[in-house]
């Protein structure tokens, strides 16, 4: 499966169990770089991220179980250390700013090699970075 | 702007308190104004991490205090001259629409004009907003501004503030937020700054921390009762500068000591490195010019 997930500039993911940040347009830009037949898994607390996307994402507390090989899983909360096995691909957006972090991403992304990077403005920030990483 | 009450307690010691542990609930829980009150004393010594948690991160506002409606009111500057607290109900009828002018009038208590290679810019002292320019737009009112390091505005305040504002332009919520400078004594430098915010129409589910940021600054000394500075010598060992080498009796000096002035061309060599490292070259300091 292939995981999206938000970071800041320290690689942050979380402040005190919540979202350092959120952006509509970054959910547009994930949903509509999905393929048509790829389903995108979101834990319940995603869901008022995707409210207008309910047909295209499937929300289940286990979802990164649930999950199968081709979908993509939109993580903020869950740890993904010790699911590198599962993992088969990576998209990261970087918000380019910094916010207070207590759960970041430490080396989960180590033996994945970035494949295509472009930046987008968001709705709420000037500058998104989406990179893709891949085996 | 209205004038916000007078914060009475704030530099003796206001009733808080802290816990050290992280908060698992999205929801408001009360505050807490049992316990003995925040002190100092109980804040941790700085540790390399640029805050603390207090409370669980559950800021101290009242459910009286939650509005919808925008507001922003600064505390009197007390008998000292020093900002008391800065409290606002940010939304994005606050944020600014132009870019921020010039504070550099502004002189907040415990301000000195220094620079030390060691620090990230230079200036060690920055006039710190108490509510970020981002979410209240205001520029030079002193009664938001402060003398901080610039490790507290960049790495305490800064990433918080960005939180924020972020979290209000996406959503176009409110976010009730106080920022109180927590002084010692008649000290003219606050030791820190008490941060708290919460996001009113969703309960606090996007915005709710309640931090202490330590008015710090990596490898320097400060003397809080009056601002001045110094360099520690383990810093000052390992900051890269000028130094001028004797290279026939193997002594360096800075380059305003008048030893360096008598050394002859032929064996004057101006180099930038680390004291450590001309050490390591078999080097010795000076022991008029250097005290690391």
């Amino acid at each position: 499966m292939t995981i999206a997930i938000c970071l800041d500039d320290d690689n942050g993911i979380l402040f005190n169990g919540r979202r350092q940040s959120r952006d509509r347009v970054l959910i547009n830009d994930l949903i509509n770089s999905a393929a048509a037949d790829q389903m995108i898994w979101i834990h319940p607390y995603s869901l008022p991220l995707f409210q207008e996307f309910a047909d295209r994402v499937r929300v289940d507390e286990d979802y990164l179980h649930r999950a199968a090989d081709t979908d993509i899983c939109f993580v903020e909360r869950e740890k993904l250390s010790g699911m590198q096995d599962r993992i088969d691909g990576w998209i990261v957006y970087r918000w380019n700013r910094r916010y207070p972090s207590d759960n970041k991403l430490t080396t989960e992304l180590d033996g994945y090699r970035k494949t295509a990077e472009r930046d987008f403005a968001g709705s709420s920030h000037e500058r998104i970075t989406r990179e893709e990483y891949s085996r | 702007m209205k004038q916000w009450k007078s914060i009475a307690g704030i530099l003796l010691i206001p009733i808080l308190c802290f816990l050290l542990t992280g908060c698992d609930g999205l929801t408001a829980q009360p505050a807490d104004t049992s316990a003995e009150g925040f002190s100092l004393r109980n804040i941790p010594a700085y540790s390399g991490k640029a805050y603390v948690e207090l409370n669980n991160n559950i800021p101290y506002f009242e459910d009286s205090e939650y509005t919808t409606q925008s507001f922003e009111s600064y505390g009197d500057l007390d008998a000292l001259g020093r900002c008391t607290a800065a409290y606002a109900c940010v939304g994005i009828d606050t944020m600014p629409t132009e870019k921020r002018g010039s504070i550099g009038a502004v002189k907040p208590t415990g301000w000195h004009t220094v620079k030390y290679d060691n620090v990230d810019g230079s200036y060690l002292y920055n006039r710190c907003h108490l509510i970020g320019y981002q979410l209240t737009a205001e520029n030079d009112n002193r009664q938001n501004l402060i003398t901080g390091t610039r490790y507290l505005n960049v790495e305490g305040m800064l990433p918080f503030e960005n939180m924020v504002a972020d979290y209000v332009k996406e959503t176009r919520y409110h976010v009730l937020y106080r920022v109180t400078p927590i002084f010692q004594g008649d000290h003219l430098l606050a030791d820190g700054v008490e941060m708290e915010a919460f996001s009113v129409e969703d309960s606090g589910e996007g915005i709710c921390f309640h931090i202490y940021a330590y008015n710090v600054q990596p490898g320097i000394e400060i003397d809080y009762a009056t601002g001045d500075s110094k360099i520690t010598d383990e810093a000052a060992a390992n900051t890269k500068r000028d130094y001028v080498l004797n290279t026939k009796n193997k002594k360096f000096h800075l380059p305003d000591c008048r030893m360096a002035e008598q050394i002859s061309e032929k064996n004057k060599e101006v180099k930038k490195s680390t004291a450590k490292e001309l050490r390591e070259q078999g080097y010795q300091a000076c022991g008029i010019c250097i005290s690391y």
